[in-house]
């Protein structure tokens, strides 16, 4: 699945900005995350339609990319996280960073991560019976 | 002391030598540097024409811009095999200011230097820590060989580490600083936390200070944080002239004596080139007098002073230059390193993951000068990771240390949130007040 990361200041209302933009442009917001960086920030963002939401942003003024990442549905029962986690970790594979879902209504919740080889990440988790989730699924 | 008797001529004394100097430094010039000679035909002057020190204004100026036109040694009167030294300074984009000495050349001006020392209350007696940065740059050697000539022994510490700096300061017994002022006031901050009285605990009296100018404010901080018995004097100098040595303070503190008996000065209004009356306040322009290596005439310094011809308290009679008040151009002192904004933009420029656009901050944290240059990020594939974006940090970083020798701080931001200028764009925000 794609996500698109926006570059942020450190600053009031910057990230208000990003999603601003994109409630103007009626694209859904899926999942989003961002972490303490000193300075600046990159500010990533599941969304419906991500190459609209970068066009649109762009035109915006702002810097954005869309990102192949990897989207794996997990039950919502104790264990599976770690369970996901050991499965890569085993192959290998390191996780850049992982963040999760906000909302998905009745659906199981989602992790979101980026590796250092996502295709190897997402044979692995097939492998071990972790479903992943496609863009036209959220 | 004084050091030479030049020094103290009547004024009529002084022009006749500086008259005499001048005729020949013209014809030599004319005879030995061809963009000079093309300047003066240009304007129609011949050495002859030369036959009062009035005739000086009708001589072509020398612009820093000629450096760079003949990069690296096409204003150099004299064969390579003649120089013994070669120094350096920042350019306006990417090629240094490259100047050279002869024998004689470094003589003189290592003679001038312990005028100046001498000027600000140096001796034989005296151990002196040269806290400049060594390298190309003309103040530590300039310095280190004027207080050698006047019998004072010197230690070559140079720029940075503090601890090692104290060290000696407290070892050896050091009597005399040269440093720029900021720099000085950083240091005697650290010897406080140290818990260290300078008045008490070190024999440190003398403070030789350049690079950058000291305001009178800071001279008081000078006082407070290295005591009162501190002398504190600042002198001024350009590689493009010679270096330090050019003019500098006595312990009178009424202004940087010039040695008047090597350097003509004069002072112009910058946008008119119109030669001012004494005590007017203008741009700087120094006529060098008797160099071999590179012999200058009218040089534009770009810095804005004023000449003051009473005799001073000191017995000197040299004119007095007041304390720089700022700059004809955008040049900017940055720990006593010159610095054009144009040689940011060059680096910069070149950074293809970065916007053309840029702002240069200016402040003093600590007491030492810290520049920050905003640019705008412009390429989405740096988004993948944050490492990727602290990479193109480090490499701004890197090439403009390498350009600046100097450490900047990067700030990157969105595209389009730098301010946009019509016409001269304002990129430079200098916060340092009074140079504290």
């Amino acid at each position: 699945m794609k996500q698109i990361s926006v570059f942020v200041e450190n600053q009031p209302g910057s990230l208000m900005r990003v999603t601003s933009a994109l409630n103007e442009a009626r694209i859904n917001i899926r999942a989003i995350a961002s972490f303490d960086t000193p300075e600046f920030g990159i500010l990533r963002l599941v969304v419906e339609q991500p190459e609209k939401a970068k066009e649109f942003l762009t035109e915006k003024g702002f810097v954005v990319r869309v990102q192949e990442v990897v989207g794996a549905e997990l039950k919502d029962e104790k264990g599976n996280l770690n369970e996901m986690l050991k499965v890569l970790a085993d192959q290998g594979i390191s996780v850049g960073y992982i963040y999760s879902f906000v909302i998905r209504e009745n659906k199981a919740p989602v992790m979101v991560f980026h590796s250092d080889d996502n295709v190897k990440a997402e044979a692995a988790l097939k492998e071990a019976g972790i479903l992943l989730i496609k863009d036209d699924e959220l | 002391m004084i050091w030479a008797k030049e020094e103290t001529l009547p004024r009529a004394e002084i022009e006749k030598i500086q008259l005499e100097k001048l005729k020949k430094t013209v014809a030599y010039i004319y005879e030995k540097v061809l963009p000079y000679r093309k300047k003066m035909d240009a304007a129609g002057v011949k050495p002859e024409e030369i036959r009062t020190l009035e005739d000086l204004k009708r001589l072509p100026f020398t612009y820093k811009s000629d450096f760079r036109d003949n990069y690296p040694d096409g204003l150099f009167a004299v064969e390579k095999k003649e120089l013994v030294r070669y120094h350096a300074s920042s350019g306006t984009t990417g090629k240094p200011t490259v100047v050279g000495y002869t024998r004689n050349d470094l003589d003189m001006w290592l003679n001038n230097v312990a005028r100046i020392a001498c000027m600000g209350g140096a001796t034989s007696e005296d151990v002196a820590q040269i806290s400049f940065g060594y390298g190309t740059f003309t103040g530590a050697l300039g310095l280190h060989g004027g207080l050698e000539k006047l019998g004072a022994s010197v230690i070559p510490m140079s720029s940075g580490n503090t601890n090692k700096q104290i060290m000696f300061l407290q070892d050896m017994g050091v009597t005399l600083l040269v440093a720029t002022p900021s720099y000085a006031l950083h240091l005697g901050e650290q010897l406080r936390e140290r818990g260290i009285d300078p008045k008490k605990d070190l024999k440190l009296h003398i403070g030789l200070f350049g690079g950058e100018g000291m305001t009178e404010p800071m001279r008081d901080e000078m006082h407070k944080v290295w005591g009162e018995q501190f002398v504190c004097t600042q002198n001024y100098g350009m590689s493009e002239l010679c270096g330090p040595g050019v003019s500098g303070e006595c312990t009178e503190l009424c202004g940087m004596h010039v040695n008047e008996d090597w350097f003509i000065p004069e002072i112009i209004d910058p946008k008119t080139e119109e030669v001012l009356p004494p005590g007017a306040h203008g741009e700087l322009v120094v006529t060098c007098l008797g160099k071999e290596a590179l012999p200058l005439v009218r040089y534009r310094t770009g810095d804005l002073t004023k000449l003051m011809y009473e005799p001073c308290k000191c017995g000197r009679t040299t004119c007095r230059m007041e304390n720089i008040s700022g700059r004809a151009d955008d040049m900017l002192v940055i720990r006593g390193v010159n610095v054009f904004p144009t040689q940011i933009e060059e680096v910069l420029l070149k950074i293809a993951e970065i916007g053309p656009h840029y702002e240069i901050l200016v402040e003093r944290k600590n007491r030492l000068d810290v520049m920050t240059i905003t640019v705008e990020l412009i390429d989405d594939r740096l988004l993948d990771s944050y490492g990727q974006l602290s990479e193109l940090e480090q490499r701004i970083k890197a090439a403009l240390k390498a350009q600046l020798g100097l450490a900047t701080q990067i700030k990157l931001v969105a595209p389009n949130s730098l301010q946009r200028f019509e016409g001269k764009a304002k990129r430079v925000t200098d916060l340092r007040k009074d140079g504290l």
